[in-house]
């Protein structure tokens, strides 16, 4: 085991060099660099030529954006083997502080998020395979589609007019993660504050990952719920429920869990859109921004932590995957 | 699994297993309905007759008289009416006559991107999986890649860089959505390439290009298939979530999405234009992947109860 | 079922209810676009930061804000040398920094040795000061700038320099990432109270502020965070916050107008300096004729888009000076919409479509072309469109096409576009159009459309040297009536700005370049977060 974890470990090697290559080119080779974004346009859209040659010079020379790209990249990855992901072009501040900033925001948004995408679509999962094509079933699925189907900016714009606006129902707080000040009220009250701001943003980001998952532990619990251990289990004499609990689920939740992986990228990536919207500063909005401004630095910091997020989530979800199942085991193969 | 190569018979019996699947068959309708409407747009939604008889004293106007792009100041966000069927926007242009160019947008980025990137998937898994060894690595390690970027995160990146346009959109969403598809082919290929009709194959003398299109592609076609009708799906969201953050298609082309993200400044006072393109967005993607669930179920013989 | 629902509500409202906090009534909210990089005057390059430093640090002179002119404020005189080149200020003695610390010429001296610094990272700011040569200090309370040439915005520039604290950031830390940038000490009458990445920026009363005939009545003001424009709409609606000064014209005229918020709300409207237009590359085959420009404009019914997509608050002009300023003769019309003239122009200028493909074409040359632009702009992409709409009857295929800001920098630096559609807003009520139009601006200048003209260049630098401001409007009439017919630009309208403000503010005045909130006081009526 321990070096089935090694060899594993070994391997993300190249590939977190790839990822960040990949993105340094991309982020290089294409038009519009951060020294341009110096120049700024006065009144009347005057920009002067000899004056924004020259602020674009001294901000490259500033940043060592004159210097060939694998200098730059060799730079960078020099600093980051002390773990120094540099100054961020757009405040100066150091971008490990930036992300130490978001970072705790968008992890609570995407556990909770995933918490109740697991919680809820699981069981509708199961118990549709328990009645396969009947109306229940299809009208199910059929609700589970049209969820999935729904954009979320469309739904949160909704939502946002209808439950949370100024002239409709005003149910729920509009931005943000809670209230201003709310830091000074008691523990329970702050706490009922942030539930109570997360309420629409973790709407809009769930309801969209039922229909995948339900889906998914749907066919996971057909195929376990015609194998033979069921059959027998139901011989000995065993209750319906006690044989759909005890062993068809037990066995459906295996391929669950290598979902969870694959799940985490999805997420990361899937809340830029609603931390746009409800103004929540976590680390989707952190990297839209970077991308406008062309903050280097932070959009390289970002690729880099989210691919080794990604790639140690999918090593734990493999490593879950021989808990749960026993009848995978990973040694030297 | 079929053991044999899969014979002109075995997609006839997909499609009876598929014809049983009735929500399914309607959204195969529903489907050929909107190529129909993508197709025809220039007939159904313009201001020009259709056809006039010889004196030209009577002419056949199109269902939707108007054409996607003109406006007209003086009627700006009028609800639906006896003219406009889905109203008008705030330049005054015929939301429906939107609506029905904005279908040829939206399938064209749907169909184009799943295009190149099933394109692309088949053809590196189909090297993994039949070469194996350090090609199968390389792949494999490109996947993981691929599997690491945030893809929302990496499409928002190449397109500030490159320049949102209708093509950059296609290509970019088919250059970073292989993976799945790469994965599904070479795990078939790994599991075709011991059996007896591709040994074989290979042992007649079959060239390798030969072997792996002729006779190991067909067979690990169909959950190619499912994959890519829900890829449409997701580049139809794709799409219009990029609309929203302003990274779609230039605003003179109608798509769905960015008439759906125009709408959003008007949204308390003109709900015709965020109800027509929303539902249409989300209808055709429920119908989506209705089609390709059923699809699934009529090509998987374990799921058949 | 139901019942289980009304309990989930009822327990919603009542979670809602106790999390309720009580605001200050004597603290303005208002919205920020982003979040600001951080508070250095001089490294910083967002309009949004300035916004709010603007409380923070002052300069030796503000502009009154009815006449925009220069009065005194940490200067109480000045004496300009005969040649023009050198202003010597005299500064109060009693200026003191928000630490205490007093506000000396040694600090003036720092803040222009910083800019000028080459490591500092302000070569934006930098490069507006091309003509400064130094600065004295002739004692701890007396400046002199020195000039290297004659410059007619000399005074200005000295005058309205940002002072930054010696003591603070001449410590010896590196000035682009000195601590200070997030800790302001400044002079002015607000300092920096809390702040909270992507959340807010807190701002309280400075209360040793040193002028005290200006110390504001309003306790704070707090600045939220709301990238989204469409959120922080709402959020202004169902009360959040109490200012906001970008409403658009639609949500001013019609989603603003329900009692509720008209009852919480007191709307304001006024025209600082500013102008939207389309300029017109005539490097570019098409546009170095007069009559295809004229033709232009007049394809373009602006009359409309006023009325009908700003909703008839914008302005019609029909050239670049200020409507409300000296620069703008108001007998000039502006062109008519007239499609008819604009086909005779285009075929006088031979522009005819020759090859019968539909779009008219000169040389072998077809008319087609791109009209770039900020993306993000809806009106960029209305005028866009309806203008390519009206072009295709025509004859004229244009594509509108969005850019990212540095991209649409990039490319009018390069002079590599065909048309752009701008607009801007602020700025000074006489405008100097000589970078604009001079032709000796076109290379390393501002005259990005490569505009040319003899008569055009005489009149402007006439207008420079002209002291006497009649002999100037003079001048500014011939010019205006000159660029109307040359139509460089297409001038589309004068954007107006849209405000709503908390009626529990007292002596709000709306001035041309905005409002002034140090004079405002308010009625303690309570307000809750949201």
């Amino acid at each position: 085991m321990l070096g089935y974890v090694a060899k594993r470990l070994l391997l993300m090697i190249p590939t977190f060099f790839g990822i960040t290559v990949l993105t340094f080119f991309i982020i290089k080779l294409a038009p519009g660099d951060p020294a341009l974004m110096r120049v700024q346009m006065q009144g009347m859209g005057k920009v002067d030529a000899q004056m924004a040659a020259q602020i674009v010079e001294e901000t490259r020379k500033l940043y060592g954006l004159d210097q060939p790209l694998y200098v730059q990249y060799g730079k960078w990855m020099k600093r980051l083997v002390t773990l120094d992901f540099g100054e961020s072009y757009a405040d100066h501040r150091p971008v490990i502080e930036k992300i130490k900033e978001a970072f705790p925001i968008t992890i609570l948004l995407n556990v909770l998020t995933i918490i109740i995408i697991y919680v809820i679509s699981i069981p509708v999962g199961i118990f549709t395979a328990l009645k396969p094509q009947s109306w229940w079933d299809y009208g199910s699925a059929l609700l589970l589609f049209i969820l999935y189907s729904l954009p979320s900016f469309w739904v949160a714009a909704l939502l946002m007019t209808y439950f949370a606006g100024g002239d409709y129902l005003n149910l729920f707080p509009i931005m943000g993660i809670s209230s201003f000040g709310a830091e000074s009220l008691p523990w329970y009250e702050y706490v009922s504050n942030v539930a109570w701001h997360l309420v629409l943003p973790i709407v809009c980001l769930t309801y969209g990952g039922f229909a995948f998952l339900a889906r998914f532990a749907r066919s996971n619990m057909l195929e376990v719920i015609h194998q033979d251990f069921m059959r027998t289990a139901r011989a000995k004499g065993l209750s319906e429920w006690a044989v759909i609990m005890r062993h068809g689920f037990r066995n459906s939740l295996v391929p669950l869990v290598s979902l969870m992986g694959s799940l985490l990228p999805a997420l990361l990536g899937g809340s830029v859109i609603i931390e746009q919207i409800f103004s929540i500063p976590g680390m989707g909005r952190l990297g839209f921004q970077s991308i406008l401004q062309r903050d280097y630095p932070t959009i390289m910091a970002l690729t880099a932590i989210e691919a080794v997020l990604t790639l140690l989530s999918i090593l734990l979800s493999d490593l879950l995957y021989a808990v749960v199942d026993p009848r995978i085991r990973y040694g030297d193969d | 699994m079929a053991t044999i190569k899969k014979s002109p018979s075995y997609w006839k019996m997909v499609w009876r297993q598929y014809r049983r699947n009735h929500l399914a068959t309607w959204g195969l309708v529903f489907i050929a309905f909107l190529i129909v409407m993508a197709l025809g747009a220039p007939w159904i939604a313009t201001n020009k007759p259709l056809w006039c008889n010889a004196s030209g004293s009577y002419c056949l106007k199109a269902p939707i008289p108007y054409t996607p792009t003109q406006y007209n100041l003086d009627e700006s966000l009028m609800p639906p009416n006896r003219h406009h069927w889905l109203g008008t926007d705030e330049q005054g242009r015929d939301v429906a006559a939107r609506m029905v160019f904005g279908s040829r947008i939206s399938l064209a980025v749907g169909v184009v991107a799943v295009g190149i990137y099933v394109a692309i998937g088949i053809l590196l898994g189909a090297l993994a999986g039949y070469y194996g060894g350090w090609v199968d690595q390389v792949v494999s390690r490109a996947i993981e890649i691929m599997i690491c970027f945030p893809t929302f995160f990496l499409i928002l990146t190449l397109l500030a860089f490159l320049g949102p346009s209708i093509y950059n959109i296609m290509i970019i969403i088919g250059l970073t959505s292989w993976t799945g598809i790469a994965r599904l082919v070479r795990g078939e290929f790994l599991k075709l390439k011991n059996q007896d009709f591709v040994q074989a194959a290979i042992a007649l003398g079959a060239s390798d290009s030969r072997v792996i299109f002729r006779h190991m592609l067909p067979n690990a076609l169909a959950p190619v298939l499912v994959s890519a009708t829900f890829g449409v799906a997701a580049a139809i969201l794709i799409e219009s979530g990029l609309s929203f953050l302003g990274f779609g298609v230039p605003p003179h082309i109608p798509s769905w999405g960015s008439i759906l993200s125009q709408s959003q400044e008007f949204m308390d006072i003109a709900w015709w234009l965020t109800l027509v393109p929303g539902a249409a967005i989300f209808i055709t993607i429920t119908v989506y992947n209705i089609v390709g669930e059923g699809l699934r179920d009529a090509i998987d013989p374990r799921l058949k109860v | 079922m139901k019942k289980r629902t009304i309990v989930a509500l009822l327990a919603l409202a009542f979670v809602s209810c106790i999390s309720r906090i009580e605001r200050d009534p004597g603290i303005l909210v208002r919205n920020l676009m982003d979040d600001p990089a951080h508070l250095n005057p001089y490294t910083n390059t967002s309009a949004y930061a300035s916004q709010v430093y603007a409380y923070i640090y002052e300069s030796l002179l503000v502009a009154d804000n009815t006449t925009l002119a220069p009065k005194p404020w940490i200067a109480t005189s000045w004496e300009v040398s005969p040649d023009g080149l050198s202003y010597t200020f005299h500064m109060r003695h009693d200026v003191t920094w928000s630490d205490g610390k007093p506000l000396t010429a040694d600090d003036v001296l720092f803040s222009v040795e910083t800019m000028m610094n080459p490591k500092v990272d302000a070569a934006a700011q930098r490069s507006g000061y091309k003509d400064l040569d130094h600065v004295e200090k002739i004692d701890d309370y007396t400046v002199r700038f020195v000039f290297k040439r004659l410059n007619f915005r000399a005074f200005e520039m000295a005058g309205y320099l940002t002072i930054i604290p010696k003591h603070v950031f001449g410590d010896g830390h590196d000035f682009n990432t000195h601590p200070a940038n997030f800790s302001p000490i400044g002079s002015g009458p607000f300092v920096l109270a809390g702040w909270e990445r992507g959340r807010y920026v807190n701002l309280r009363r400075n209360d040793q502020y040193w002028n005290h005939e200006h110390l504001p009545r309003l306790k704070g003001i707090q600045y939220v965070i709301i990238p989204d424009s469409n959120t922080s709409f709402q959020y202004l609606k169902k009360g959040g916050m109490d200012y906001s000064d970008n409403l658009r014209s639609v949500q001013w005229v019609r989603q603003t107008e329900s009692a509720k918020f008209k009852e919480r709300f007191k709307k304001y409207k006024f025209f600082p300096p500013g102008l939207a237009y389309i300029g017109w590359n005539e490097k570019k085959p098409f546009f170095a004729d007069r009559r295809v420009r004229q033709a232009m404009t007049m394809m373009l019914d602006r009359q409309k888009i006023v009325d009908k997509l700003q909703y008839g608050q914008a302005m019609l002009v029909s050239g670049p000076g200020y409507y409300f300023g000296v620069s703008y003769d108001r007998s000039i019309q502006p062109w008519p919409y007239d499609s008819k003239r604009a086909v005779q122009l285009l075929d006088a200028a031979g522009w005819i479509d020759h090859d019968g493909d539909g779009i008219r074409d000169k040389d072998g040359v077809p008319f087609r072309f791109e009209l770039v632009y900020g993306s993000g702009s809806p009106t960029g992409d209305r005028v866009g469109t309806i203008l390519r709409e009206d072009l295709s009857q025509i004859g004229i295929d244009m594509t509108p096409r969005p850019l990212e800001f540095s991209a649409l920098i990039k490319m009018i630096l390069a002079k590599d576009f065909d048309a752009t559609f701008l607009g801007w807003s602020g700025g000074f009520p006489e405008s100097d159009h000589y970078q604009l139009f001079h032709s000796s601006q076109i290379d390393g200048g501002s005259n990005n459309i490569s505009f040319s003209n003899k008569e055009a260049d005489r009149l402007m630098e006439q207008i420079r040297a002209t002291i006497d401001p009649n002999k100037r409007k003079e001048l500014h009439y011939m010019l205006h009536a000159l660029l109307h017919e040359e139509e460089p630009y297409t001038f589309v309208y004068l954007p107006p700005a849209l405000a709503a403000v908390d009626r529990r503010f007292t002596d709000v005045t709306a001035y041309p370049m905005g409002f002034d909130i140090t004079e405002w006081g308010f009625k303690p009526v309570l307000r809750y977060m949201e």
